[in-house]
């Protein structure tokens, strides 16, 4: 074995260690390049304003209504110069499929916004519920669906596949938890690094 | 222990950044800032102390920074279930595995403890390390 010095071999594996997961990272950059087609039904403000963001949400997921809420005040406030979308990522809640499948089908009824608004505003409630079904389905009837239409929709086994394959291209993306944002392409997870995000635009006012 | 702390850096470095940081956000314990060097550099940190570790390389320093790194996590986490913080996930292995609070800080104040029996006993810790090897050169 050829006598190298412990200071050579304290740097040697620095530089291994750095070399190992700078090529693991740029691997898997490789295929991350951020969300990329965009469903018109779940996206509303302006396509040609200045921020532009995709939302990935699980609906049972406390912190995303907190931040649908924050960004409904943002969008509000700055309302020519936000495009916001929205994409699934229903993690294991026992309601997270099933409530995107029903903001899926308001989606293709042209209600998506409203549903969604009434789902985050209701959610303390319904995602306290054994059942969550009687409570979407009254929330259909608020918003005004066709609700046989709605029931086609539900028992629509692609609309399961388009939640699921949205999730699975976000999990390309790197995305592990929600909420998760991308502002102008730029990944932010959490409410807190969104307000900080969108201070960087519009300065320091918090909604 | 020191293959479990780089399993646990590297899952962190090639996952986006943004989920560990959101993890260390929910601890409220720090400025904005130091949260992102925190995200940044902490699983760097865990990586080289747990390479250290296993290859037994500067034993006496890595140990010590062992101590202070699961002495730090004992307190935040601490501090975290006294202030009742409605943290679901720890946050310390990425987004891998997810442990409560009060398990993690049974995990950290074990991990701390066995810590400090390697670092007392370190004649004994440094038998098969690398430390040996250049010792005896």
């Amino acid at each position: 074995m050829p006598k190298i010095s412990k200071k050579f071999a304290t740097l040697l594996v620095i530089v291994i260690c750095v070399f190992v997961i700078g090529g693991v990272k740029l691997f898997f950059q490789v295929f991350r390049l951020g969300p990329d087609d965009t469903i018109a039904a779940r996206a509303k403000g302006n396509p040609e304003g200045a921020i532009r963001i995709t939302e990935y949400v699980d609906f049972q997921c406390r912190n995303c209504a907190r931040g649908a809420r924050y960004l409904s005040r943002f969008m509000n406030d700055h309302p020519d110069q936000v495009y916001l979308e929205l994409k699934f990522f229903s993690t294991s809640g026992r309601h997270s499929l099933l409530s995107a499948r029903f903001a899926e089908c308001a989606a293709r009824q042209g209600k998506f916004w409203p549903f969604h608004d009434l789902l985050v505003q209701r959610q303390h409630r319904w995602k306290q519920f054994s059942d969550a079904h009687p409570a979407f389905e009254q929330m259909a009837k608020d918003v005004d669906l066709d609700l046989s239409r709605l029931e086609k929709c539900l028992e629509d086994k692609s609309i399961a596949k388009l939640i699921l394959k949205e999730k699975t291209d976000a999990k390309s993306l790197g995305i592990k938890r929600t909420p998760t944002y991308f502002v102008n392409g730029k990944m932010v997870v959490g409410l807190k690094s969104l307000k900080q995000e969108l201070q960087q635009y519009f300065g320091g006012s918090d909604h | 222990m020191g293959f479990a702390l780089t399993l646990v850096g590297f899952q962190k470095l090639i996952e986006p950044y943004q989920n560990f940081l959101y993890a260390v956000q929910s601890y409220e314990l720090f400025g904005p800032s130091l949260e992102q060097v925190i995200a940044r550099v902490m699983p760097w940190c865990e990586v080289f102390l747990g390479v250290f570790l296993v290859l037994g390389l500067w034993l006496n320093w890595i140990l010590r920074a062992y101590v202070v790194l699961f002495a730090t996590f004992v307190i935040v986490v601490s501090q975290a279930m006294l202030r009742g913080l409605p943290i679901e996930n720890c946050g310390c292995f990425g987004e891998s595995l997810s442990f409560s609070l009060p398990t993690m800080l049974i995990a950290d104040c074990l991990l701390l403890v066995v810590a400090v029996i390697l670092l007392y006993r370190i004649h004994q810790t440094r038998v098969y390390s690398l430390d040996k090897y250049f010792l005896e050169k």
